[in-house]
C-alpha cells in the first residue's frame, strides 16, 4: 500500500487528529504563555501516571483477553510501598524477610506440581488435602510471623501515625526506636518457609482439578535460581536486619526515593507474576470469573492497605533533590536547577515544580521508550505483538504462551506499582486513589484504542491534557462571544470531559484513535 | 513403511458439541497424504486435536512412536509439527521477516532454512519487511507455509491452503508443498479434490466426525462412486 492508500483508508483518523490539534492549538492561543506552559506540563505529568497504569492494563487485555479491575489497586499499592521504604525503612526491612520466605513456597509452584503427580495418594483425595493445606499453611504463617520483630506506626493514634512520620522526615527530626528480636526466631524462619510452601502446595492442589492430566512436569532451571536468590535474600535481610536499616536511613533521601522506586517496581514484578499464576491462570476459560476475581481482588487490597496504613490520607515528602528552596532558587536554568537542587524553576515567567511537572515527565518518557523497545526490538516484545492477535497460533508454533501470559502481568503490575510510588508524592496517599486513576486509565484506553500501546500512551496524554486545559480554564476563564463573563467550566466539569472526549472519539472511530477493525 | 503419526479412536469435544466421534489415521513417513471430506466433517478438528488446540477427550496420538496427547500445544508442536491453519494466522503486526523469526525454536533456525524457503517462494524476500497486515492472500499463504518450515519440523499439517486462491498461485503452491515433501512429511486438508489429488499418495476420508475410508490416492482416483458418495461431485 503506498502513502496515499494508508491516508485515504484512516482519513477519519487523520481528521479527527486533526481536529484534536486544532482544539489544542485554540486551547493554549487564549492563555498567557507562563499558563499555557504549565498546563501542558502539568496535563503531560497527569498522562504519563496514567499512561503508567494504562499501558499494563492493556497488554494484559490485548495479550490475554484479561480486564484487570485490580490494576488501579496495584498503584495504590505501589503508592504506600514506596511510602514506607522512603518515610520507615525500618519497617520495610523488617516486613522484608518474612514475605521473601512466604514467596519462596509459591515460587516452588512448579515443583509442587511435578511432585503431586508422582503421589498417589494427593492426586487421589485432590477434592480434600488442598483445604487442609490452606488453613494448615495460614495458619502456621500467622504463628511464625508474628516472631519476627516488627517496628511499624499506628494508624489509630495519631503521634505514632503515618501522617506523622510523613511530617517529621520532612521537618528532619524522624525518630525510630528499633524492636529486638524475639526469642523464637528460629520457630519463625522455618514456620514461614513451611507455611508458604504449604499455600503454595494448596495452589497446586486447587488447580489439579482443571487441569488434570495436561500439565507439563517441566521444572524450568528459573524456578530453582529464583527460589535461591529468595532464599538468601529472606535470610540475609533477617540476620543483618538493623545495618540494612542504619544504611537506608544514612543514604540521601534522593537516592533512597530511588530505592523506592526500585522496590515499589519490583514487588509489583512479583505479585503481578503470583496473581497470574495463582488466580488468573486456572480461570482463562472463563473470562467472566476473571474478571470478577480481579474486582474481588481490588476491594480486598483496599481493606488490607486500610488495616495497615489507616484510612486517612496522608502525604510523601519530596526527596531532597526536589525539595530545596535556598539560594539560587527558584532555578533559572537546569544546570542552577541541579546544582542547587531546587523544588522550582522559573520558565517563560511561570514557576515550574521540579517533581510534578518535570521529573515524572521525564520518567514517563524513559519507560516509554523502554517498553516500546522491548515491544519491538526483543524476542518476547515479538512473541507478545503476535500474542495480542492470536494466542493460540503463537503457541501452535511451539512457543509457551502461558509464560509470556505470566511476564506480562508482571511487567504491567510493575509498571502501575512504578506509577503510583511516582504520584505519591504530588497526589499524596489515600485508599481511592487506585480507583480513581483506574477510571482514567480505562478512559484513555478506549480513546486510544483498547489494546494499543501507542493508543494507550496517546489516550493518557490527551486525557491529561483536557483535564489540565479544563481546570486552568476554570480560574482564568474564557472568553465566550455570547457572553458578557468569561466562562468558567466548574470542577465537575473535570472528570466530566474526559468521557465526554471518549462519547465523541467513540462516535466517530469505533475502535478508538490507534484500535483496529477486528 | 514406519508410521510418523498415529491417531486411534479419536474423540473430541468442542463446548458440549462432539465434534469428532472415533478418527483414526496413519501418516507413513516421507509422504503427503490428503484428508478429505464435506464442509464440517471434522477436518479442521483433527488437525487441531493433533495439536492439542482442541484437546482430544479419548483416544491416543502417537507421534514418532510417542504419546502427545493431553500435552499442551505448545510441547506439542515443539517435538517437530508445523501447523498452517485455515485463515493463515499471519501477524499483522510483525513485518514477514518478524512472521517468520517468531517461528525460531533455536537461534538461527532462519538463517539455515532462508535460502531453501525463498527459493521455494521468492516473493516473499522482496516482501521482508512489509508488516503482515500489507500482503495480499496468496502472499499471505505463502508466508503461513513458510513459517511452518523455520524450524526442523518433521510432520506439517497444511489446512485448505488453495482456499480463495487465483488458479495461477494454486499452482505455484502446489509446487512448493510438492517440493517441501522432500523433506518433512504432510498431512494436508484440502476441499479442491484436483489439488488433492494430485499432491497426496495417500487419503484418509472424514464423514461426519469418523474415518470412513483410507487409501492409495491412485485408487481413489479411479472410484467414481466413493467419491461421488463422501465428497460429492469432484
Amino acid at each position: 500500500m503506498d502513502v496515499l492508500g494508508t491516508l485515504k483508508a484512516n482519513r477519519t483518523r487523520f481528521i479527527t487528529l486533526g481536529v484534536l490539534a486544532f482544539l489544542f492549538f485554540t486551547a493554549v492561543q487564549g492563555m498567557p504563555t507562563e499558563d499555557w506552559v504549565i498546563t501542558i506540563l502539568r496535563g503531560l505529568s497527569v498522562g504519563m501516571i496514567t499512561f503508567l497504569v494504562a499501558a499494563g492494563l492493556s497488554l494484559i487485555l490485548g495479550l490475554m483477553d484479561v480486564l484487570n479491575l485490580a490494576h488501579g489497586e496495584m498503584f495504590m499499592v505501589g503508592a504506600y510501598v514506596g511510602w514506607t521504604v522512603f518515610v520507615r525503612p525500618d519497617t520495610f526491612v523488617d516486613v522484608l524477610s518474612p514475605l521473601l520466605l512466604t514467596v519462596v513456597g509459591f515460587v516452588l509452584l512448579p515443583v509442587w506440581r511435578v511432585w503431586i503427580q508422582k503421589v498417589p495418594f494427593l492426586l487421589k483425595q485432590a477434592k480434600f488435602w488442598p483445604w487442609l493445606a490452606l488453613v494448615l499453611g495460614a495458619g502456621l504463617l500467622w504463628i511464625a510471623y508474628a516472631r519476627f520483630p516488627l517496628a511499624i506506626w499506628n494508624p489509630d493514634v495519631y503521634s505514632e501515625s503515618p501522617i506523622t512520620y510523613s511530617l517529621a522526615l520532612s521537618q528532619g527530626n524522624l525518630l525510630l526506636a528499633t524492636v529486638p528480636p524475639s526469642a523464637g526466631w528460629p520457630l519463625g524462619l522455618l514456620g514461614t518457609l513451611l507455611g508458604g510452601s504449604l499455600l503454595g502446595l494448596a495452589i497446586a492442589g486447587f488447580g489439579l482439578r482443571q487441569q488434570a492430566g495436561t500439565m507439563s512436569n517441566h521444572i524450568s532451571r528459573g524456578t530453582w535460581i529464583t527460589t535461591a536468590v529468595l532464599l538468601v535474600l529472606g535470610l540475609v535481610t533477617f540476620f543483618i536486619n538493623s545495618n540494612i536499616t542504619d544504611f537506608l536511613l544514612g543514604i540521601s533521601t534522593t537516592a533512597r526515593f530511588f530505592v523506592a522506586m526500585a522496590v515499589a517496581t519490583g514487588l509489583g514484578f512479583v505479585i503481578g507474576g503470583l496473581i497470574e499464576v495463582a488466580l488468573i491462570r486456572p480461570l482463562y476459560d472463563r473470562p467472566i470469573y476473571q474478571l470478577m476475581i480481579t474486582l474481588g481482588l481490588s476491594f480486598i487490597v483496599i481493606e488490607v492497605v486500610r488495616a495497615i496504613w489507616g484510612r486517612p490520607e496522608f502525604t510523601m515528602p519530596k526527596a531532597a533533590l526536589f525539595d530545596g528552596s535556598g539560594d539560587g532558587c527558584p532555578a533559572t536554568s537546569f544546570g542552577d536547577l541541579i546544582a542547587h537542587q531546587c523544588s522550582t524553576i522559573l520558565l517563560f515567567d511561570g514557576r515550574i515544580r521540579t517533581y510534578n511537572e518535570v521529573f515524572i515527565i521525564l520518567v514517563g518518557l524513559v519507560v516509554l521508550a523502554l517498553v516500546w523497545l522491548i515491544l519491538q526490538r526483543t524476542r518476547i516484545g515479538m512473541i507478545i505483538r503476535a500474542g495480542v492477535q492470536d494466542s493460540e497460533m503463537v503457541e501452535a508454533l511451539g512457543i509457551n504462551v502461558r509464560q509470556v501470559f505470566t511476564f506480562v502481568f508482571a511487567m504491567g503490575v510493575a509498571l502501575a506499582t512504578l506509577g503510583g510510588v511516582l504520584a505519591a508524592p504530588s497526589i499524596g496517599l489515600s485508599t481511592d486513589m487506585g480507583t480513581r486513576l483506574l477510571l482514567l486509565a480505562l478512559i484513555a484506553l478506549a480513546i486510544g484504542g483498547l489494546t494499543s500501546f501507542p493508543g494507550a500512551a496517546a489516550g493518557a496524554i490527551l486525557v491529561g491534557l483536557l483535564q489540565q486545559f479544563i481546570i486552568k480554564y476554570g480560574q482564568i476563564g474564557i472568553n465566550l462571544p455570547f457572553l458578557a463573563e468569561p466562562f468558567k467550566p466548574s470542577p465537575p466539569l473535570v472528570p466530566a470531559s474526559t468521557v465526554l472526549l471518549m462519547v465523541i472519539i467513540l462516535l466517530i472511530l469505533p475502535h478508538g484513535l490507534f484500535g483496529r477493525n477486528e | 513403511m514406519e508410521n510418523l503419526l498415529e491417531l486411534s479412536n479419536i474423540h473430541t469435544f468442542i463446548g458440549q458439541f462432539h465434534i469428532l466421534e472415533g478418527v483414526s489415521l496413519s501418516v507413513p513417513k516421507g509422504s503427503i497424504i490428503a484428508l478429505l471430506g464435506r464442509n464440517g466433517a471434522g477436518k479442521t478438528t483433527t488437525l487441531k486435536s493433533i495439536l492439542g488446540l482442541t484437546p482430544p477427550r479419548q483416544g491416543s496420538v502417537l507421534f514418532k512412536g510417542e504419546p502427545i496427547q493431553g500435552r499442551r500445544s505448545f510441547d506439542i508442536a515443539a517435538k517437530g509439527i508445523g501447523f498452517v491453519p485455515e485463515h493463515r494466522a499471519i501477524f499483522r503486526d510483525l513485518s514477514v521477516l518478524e512472521n517468520l523469526r517468531i517461528a525460531e525454536r533455536q537461534k538461527g533456525d532462519f538463517e539455515r532454512k532462508e535460502q531453501f524457503i525463498f527459493e521455494l517462494f521468492p516473493d516473499l524476500k522482496r516482501l521482508i519487511k512489509l508488516p503482515g497486515t500489507n500482503l495480499s492472500g496468496g502472499q499471505q499463504q505463502m508466508l503461513a507455509v513458510a513459517r511452518a518450515l523455520v524450524p526442523d519440523n518433521e510432520l506439517l499439517l497444511i489446512d485448505e491452503p488453495s482456499e480463495g486462491l487465483a488458479p495461477v498461485i494454486i499452482e505455484q503452491m502446489m509446487a512448493a508443498i510438492q517440493q517441501l515433501s522432500a523433506q518433512s512429511t504432510v498431512l494436508l486438508v484440502e476441499q479442491n479434490f484436483v489439488v488433492a489429488s494430485k499432491l497426496a499418495q495417500q487419503y484418509v476420508i472424514i464423514e461426519e466426525g469418523q474415518s470412513v475410508k483410507h487409501g492409495r490416492m491412485a485408487d481413489l482416483v479411479q472410484d467414481k462412486a466413493t467419491i461421488h458418495r463422501y465428497l460429492g461431485a469432484a
